[in-house]
Formats: structure tokens, C-alpha cells, sequence
């Protein structure tokens, strides 16, 4: 085992629902992270990629299975101890950015630290350090409504950031934007990762992928494959691209 | 801690003025609940003061006595309200030691008439010791005398508004009017007194009772004392007082021959006062509550619109969970803005109050006095029903789960 272990899931599962309507998004998954890899989580629509997330994120609870955040089991905490978790232990980037729009993009960034109690003076400098990492600092003052979608979402990163979490994860983040933007946001998670942070990001556009060093590829809530390198997944892919899709297709 | 629910309400401000028109909206309810809790406790207020002092300017030592039971007995309208005549008048004044002087009234709305002037006046019919008994003043000329009333003379003193009415600005004293067509000389005008019990004080003349009796009213007869309307007794000082009712009392009884029930009513100006006092009190209850309950709709008015906005806010609800914000920080954060709603619509509620008020007494004779307990009270009615009808919503939003709300 890892000293630098961030994550270990233990036969995870996940079904929505009761009786005939029951869905089983996640079964029996096992999955290990350590410190400083950058990962991403492809597979067809409807597969559990993003029921993992939101478990990974401690959004939601497993129905089964063991789930350790730093060696520290989390799959029972209550809710108070999750919201403590998600606030200073991990980091959220959303497809939709989910910025509030009566705030500035620095009071957004200052949201987090605001649940985590630190002292105004504090809270602006590390917010405007943040924004100073995704570029924005010329933008501070902005509402988001007067910022584009690639500066929505470089917002958000900087609010996932502030509070230093061990773990960013991000799920379809360049989703609702042009393959241009997708590149600047992609260049921020790449300089996040090379100074050390864990990122884990699901993603439908291989060009994306081919960044990160690893590809969990998820298939029908199971794990079907947990460490492709770009090139075995450029591999696999070409050899189930008849099965891959097709299986999505069904599913839905 | 403060700084907490300072940020919390910083936070809260944000956000509801960044939708103004329906914030307003929310605190109208609010807003016209404290309005008028205010506006009638000040109007309520206001008119107890007024009585108070209308009951001072009559006199603090007088007592009336009032032919019939008190107007609250089952038999009041059975007692024939003749029951009072001129004679027990002049027999109180004889034999009654605590009285200092005695006024009987005996009135009937009558034609005036001066020159081209032309209207209806309660004429009174009364003796010499009004004005001392009354605690009425004469403004010009003179009160009519004792020796006027013995001679049956035809002299008359105006209240300043009929003297006003019938003369304008000419001076009065010294012309002749028609009372009924029986000419009358004016002899003096009365001092303002204002309004007293919805009677203008005002606008009357007084008349030697004597007068009215055996010419205006015409019932003088040799064997029958004319009846009166109310004798108005002073007593020698204010500690007299019950020694006078007393007195008054049993004499009353022994001239009437009253076995069982009294067929008069002797009633002092304390409780008169305490009459009217209790009544206006009342009223201002009355009306506290009634606008306590538009508070109270007010309040689900917040209730309920807080509850649409949190349907309308699971996503921003659901992000601040998944940034880190407990159940705790979720409920004080709705909790804080239905406060703020509320204390909002309770301020602007207690201004228009203010505002009212003012000109309210500016147009009518009543003083409004907007009393600060009736602003601590509605601040702090505002504050509870703001927390009180801010839970639910509250609750509501803190439970909702982080995925379900980033979801939708
Ligand atoms: N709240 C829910 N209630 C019921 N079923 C759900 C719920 N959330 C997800 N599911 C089901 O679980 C399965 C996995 O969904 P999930 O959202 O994890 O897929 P995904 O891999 O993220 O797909 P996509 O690529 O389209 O985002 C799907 O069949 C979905 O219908
Ligand atoms: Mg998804």
C-alpha cells in the first residue's frame, strides 16, 4: 500500500430508486489514487461516471462498500462531517460553473473560506492568489454575467482551489465550451497537477484525455479497465469502438 | 459569532435586493401590519389623551347627577326621565354641606334668530353658578345674575361659536335675538371650550333656567317643579367628593320616596373619565388586535415566498453544500433573510406609521402620539415573525441534498 495514497474504493456500489425501479448506477467498483496523479474517467453516457464523481466528492453516500479518503473510511460520515470534508479537503469543478450571480467572480472564490470560517483579510488574498493562477486577475470585480464561459469556469476553478483541497475533481468541465477554451482550461489543470495536485476528471472528448496520464474507463457502473495509458487507450478503444458505443446506446 | 450573522446578513441583503420587486412584495404584508398596528395605537392613544383632557376642562370637583338609573341597568328606559326636577336642585344646594354650588341644566334645541340669521341651538336653561360650577369662563360682558333669574328677565349668553354663527365678527353683547320668537337681550358670550362627549360645548346659550321653564318650555305650573336634564354639582374641594355623592345620594332618596332601585343617577367626572377611558381603551385593543392579525398574514406572506425562492434556489442551496456550508449555515442563512424581510418591512411599516400620524393630528383636533413602546413592540413583533415564519423555509432548504439540488 501506497503511502501516498489519496483514494481506495472498495466494492462500491450504487443503485437509485426501490423495487422494479430500482437502477444500479455503480457495481462493486474498486479503485485506487494516489498523491499527484491526474486522471480521467471516460465511457459511454449513462455508464456511472458521473454517480462516481459525486461519491468520490462525498456528494452522496455509497449503498455499498468502503470508501477511504486518506486512508480516513467516509462512506458513513454524517452530514456535518462531509460538508467539513468537502469544504477543506476537496475541490469541485461543474459542467455548468454554478457560479452565484449576485456575486463578484472574487466573492465567489470567497465562498468557500467563508464556510471555513477564516478571517476576511485572509480569505481576499488567498481568493485573489487563486484568481491570479487562472489568469483572472484582471477580473475580480466581474459578475459573472459580464464574463465568458471559459472565464466562468476559470472562476470556478479558482473557487474548487481556494482552500487548498487534496483533491480536484471535475466533472465534463470543458463540456459546455468551444475546443479553444477547452484548451485554456485544460493548460490550468495541467499546471495544477505538475505543482502536485490530484485531479480526477471525466471527460467524452479523447483529445482532452490524451492529457492526463491515466484513463479509467467506465462501462454499465463497472470499472472496466483502471489504468490506460493515452496510448493503450488510443488501443483499446480502436479494438471495442464496435462494443463501446454500441453498449451506451443500448443503455440509454 | 456576530461576524458570522453579520456576513449572513450582508450576505442576505445581496441577495434580496438583487430582486427588489419581489422582496417588496414579500414585506408588503409586513409593512401595512405595522403601519397600522402603529397608526392606531398612536390614533387610540391620542384620542384617550384628548377625553382625558376634555374631562379637565369641565372641572375636576363636579358630579352630575342624571335623572333615570344608570344608562347600563335593565330598567333604564323604564324610569321615567322626569324623575329629576328644579326642586331637588335648589334642596341640594340647601342641605347638602360638602356642595360648594349647584347648576342645574334643562335644555332643548331651539330656533335662533338674528337680523337675517337663522339657526337651531341647544338652549340651556341654568342658574347664576354655571360658569363656576362648569368651570366655564365668559369671554365678553357678563354671566346673567341671580336677581335676573328671579325677575324672569330675557337675557341671553352665547357659546363662542353660535355668538360666531349669528354675529360673525360684530360684537354680540348688547343686541337683541329670538329664541323661539320671545326676543332675548344678549348679555355676554362664553369663553371656547371645544368639544366635549361629540357635543360642542361650544355651540349653546344659556338662558335663565326660570325663563326656560315658564316661556320656552312652557310646563311652569304652580304644582309641578319643571324637570331637568342633569344637575351639575361642585364639591366644596376634591377630598368632599364622595361625602357630596353621599349626601346627594340619600337626600335624592328621601325626596323621590326611593324604596328599592334610585331613579337618579349621581356620577362623579372621575367616573366619567374612567368610563371613557376603559372604552377608548377598548377600542385601541380593538384595533391593535385587528392589525395584529394583518401582522400575523403578513408573516405567512414571508413564510410562503420564502418558500417559493427556496424551490427556485436548490442549485445555488445545493452548490454552497457541495462548497462546505452545514445544515446549521444553510438554516441561518434563509432564516436570516426572512428576518431581514421582515424587520425591513416592519421599518418602512413603522415611517409610513410616523408619517400618518403626523398628519393626522395636523387635520383633526385629536393629538397622535406615536409612543417608542409601540415601535420597540412592532420591531420586535417583526423580528419574531420574521424567525417564527422563516424556519420552515429555512429547514426546508437545509435539508435538501447536494446532489438532488445541483441536479435540477
Ligand atoms: N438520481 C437518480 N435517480 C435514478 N437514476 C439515476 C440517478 N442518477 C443517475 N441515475 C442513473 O444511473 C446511471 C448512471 O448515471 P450517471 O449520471 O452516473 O451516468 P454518466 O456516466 O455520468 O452519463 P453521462 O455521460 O451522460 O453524464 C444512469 O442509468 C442514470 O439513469
Ligand atoms: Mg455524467
Amino acid at each position: 500500500m501506497s503511502a501516498l495514497e489519496i483514494i481506495r474504493l472498495e466494492q462500491i456500489s450504487k443503485h437509485y430508486g426501490q423495487g422494479d425501479l430500482e437502477v444500479l448506477a455503480l457495481h462493486k467498483i474498486n479503485l485506487l489514487v494516489n498523491q499527484g496523479e491526474y486522471c480521467a474517467i471516460m465511457g459511454p453516457s449513462g455508464s456511472g461516471k458521473s454517480t462516481a464523481m459525486q461519491i468520490l466528492g462525498c456528494l452522496d453516500r455509497p449503498s455499498t462498500g468502503r470508501y477511504y479518503l486518506q486512508r480516513q473510511a467516509v462512506d458513513s460520515l454524517h452530514d456535518d462531517e462531509l460538508a467539513y470534508i468537502r469544504n477543506r479537503k476537496l475541490g469541485f469543478v461543474f459542467q455548468q460553473f454554478h457560479l452565484l450571480p449576485q456575486l463578484t467572480a472574487m466573492e465567489n472564490v470567497m465562498l468557500p473560506m467563508t464556510y471555513a470560517g477564516l478571517p476576511h483579510k485572509e480569505r481576499h488574498e488567498r481568493a485573489a492568489y487563486a484568481l491570479n493562477q487562472v489568469g483572472l486577475e484582471q477580473r475580480m470585480s466581474y459578475r459573472p454575467n459580464q464574463l465568458s464561459g471559459g472565464q466562468q469556469q476559470r472562476v470556478a476553478i479558482a473557487r474548487a482551489i481556494v482552500n487548498q483541497p487534496i483533491l480536484l475533481l471535475a466533472d465534463e468541465p470543458t463540456g459546455a465550451l468551444d475546443s479553444r477554451t477547452s484548451q485554456e482550461i485544460m493548460n490550468i489543470f495541467q499546471s495544477l497537477n505538475d505543482r502536485g495536485m490530484t485531479i480526477i476528471m471525466v471527460t467524452h472528448d479523447f483529445e482532452t484525455a490524451r492529457l492526463c496520464q491515466r484513463i479509467i474507463w467506465f462501462q454499465d457502473g463497472t470499472i472496466i479497465n483502471n489504468a490506460l495509458t493515452p496510448e493503450e487507450f488510443r488501443e483499446f478503444s480502436r479494438g471495442s469502438s464496435r462494443t463501446a458505443p454500441t453498449a451506451a446506446t443500448t443503455h440509454l | 459569532m456576530a461576524v458570522y450573522l453579520a456576513e449572513n446578513a450582508s450576505m442576505a441583503v445581496r441577495t434580496l435586493s438583487a430582486n427588489k420587486l419581489r422582496s417588496g412584495l414579500t414585506m408588503l404584508g409586513i409593512i401595512i401590519g405595522n403601519a397600522s398596528v402603529i397608526a392606531m395605537i398612536a390614533v387610540g392613544q391620542g384620542a384617550q389623551q384628548f377625553i382625558g383632557k376634555q374631562f379637565q376642562s369641565l372641572g375636576t370637583n363636579i358630579l352630575f347627577v342624571l335623572p333615570g338609573i344608570a344608562p347600563e341597568g335593565p330598567l333604564a328606559s323604564s324610569i321615567p326621565a322626569e324623575s329629576l326636577v328644579l326642586d331637588d336642585a335648589e334642596a341640594m344646594a340647601r342641605e347638602v354641606p360638602a356642595i360648594a354650588g349647584v347648576a342645574p341644566e334643562k335644555s332643548d334645541r331651539l330656533r335662533v334668530t338674528w337680523a337675517d340669521k337663522d339657526t337651531q341651538v341647544d338652549v340651556t336653561g341654568t342658574n347664576s353658578e354655571y360658569p363656576s360650577v362648569r368651570n366655564a369662563g365668559v369671554a365678553k360682558g357678563r354671566f346673567f345674575s341671580m336677581l335676573e333669574l328671579q325677575q324672569h328677565q330675557r337675557v341671553a349668553v352665547l357659546g363662542s361659536e353660535t355668538a360666531r354663527t349669528l354675529f360673525g365678527d360684530r360684537y354680540p353683547v348688547g343686541a337683541k335675538i329670538r329664541i323661539r320668537n320671545y326676543s332675548f337681550r344678549v348679555i355676554g358670550v362664553m369663553a371656547e371650550k371645544g368639544a366635549s362627549m361629540g357635543m360642542n360645548q361650544d355651540e349653546a346659550i344659556f338662558i335663565p333656567i326660570s325663563v326656560m321653564a315658564s316661556q320656552l318650555t312652557g310646563e311652569d305650573n304652580a304644582y309641578t317643579s319643571p324637570s331637568l336634564q342633569s344637575i351639575s354639582v361642585s364639591a366644596k374641594s376634591s377630598e368632599n367628593m364622595s361625602a357630596a355623592q353621599f349626601q346627594i345620594n340619600n337626600l335624592l332618596r328621601l325626596r323621590h320616596n326611593v324604596k328599592g332601585e334610585n331613579d337618579f343617577t349621581v356620577r362623579s367626572q372621575q367616573e366619567l373619565l374612567q368610563t371613557a377611558d376603559s372604552i377608548t381603551g377598548m377600542l385601541v385593543v380593538l384595533m391593535a388586535a385587528t392589525s395584529g392579525i394583518s401582522l400575523l398574514v403578513g408573516g405567512i406572506g414571508i413564510m410562503n415566498i420564502m418558500l417559493v425562492s427556496v424551490s427556485e434556489r436548490t442549485q445555488e442551496i445545493g452548490l454552497r453544500k457541495a462548497l462546505g456550508a452545514t445544515h446549521k449555515d444553510i438554516q441561518v442563512q434563509f432564516t436570516v433573510e426572512a428576518v431581514i424581510l421582515a424587520l425591513t418591512g416592519g421599518s418602512i411599516g413603522i415611517a409610513i406609521a410616523v408619517a400618518g400620524t403626523v398628519i393626522f393630528a395636523a387635520l383633526t383636533p385629536l393629538e397622535a402620539i406615536v409612543s417608542p413602546v409601540a415601535i420597540l413592540l412592532a420591531v420586535g413583533v417583526s423580528g419574531a415573525i420574521g424567525l417564527g415564519f422563516g424556519v420552515l423555509p429555512a429547514r426546508n432548504a437545509a435539508r435538501l441534498d447536494p446532489i438532488i439540488a445541483l441536479r435540477s
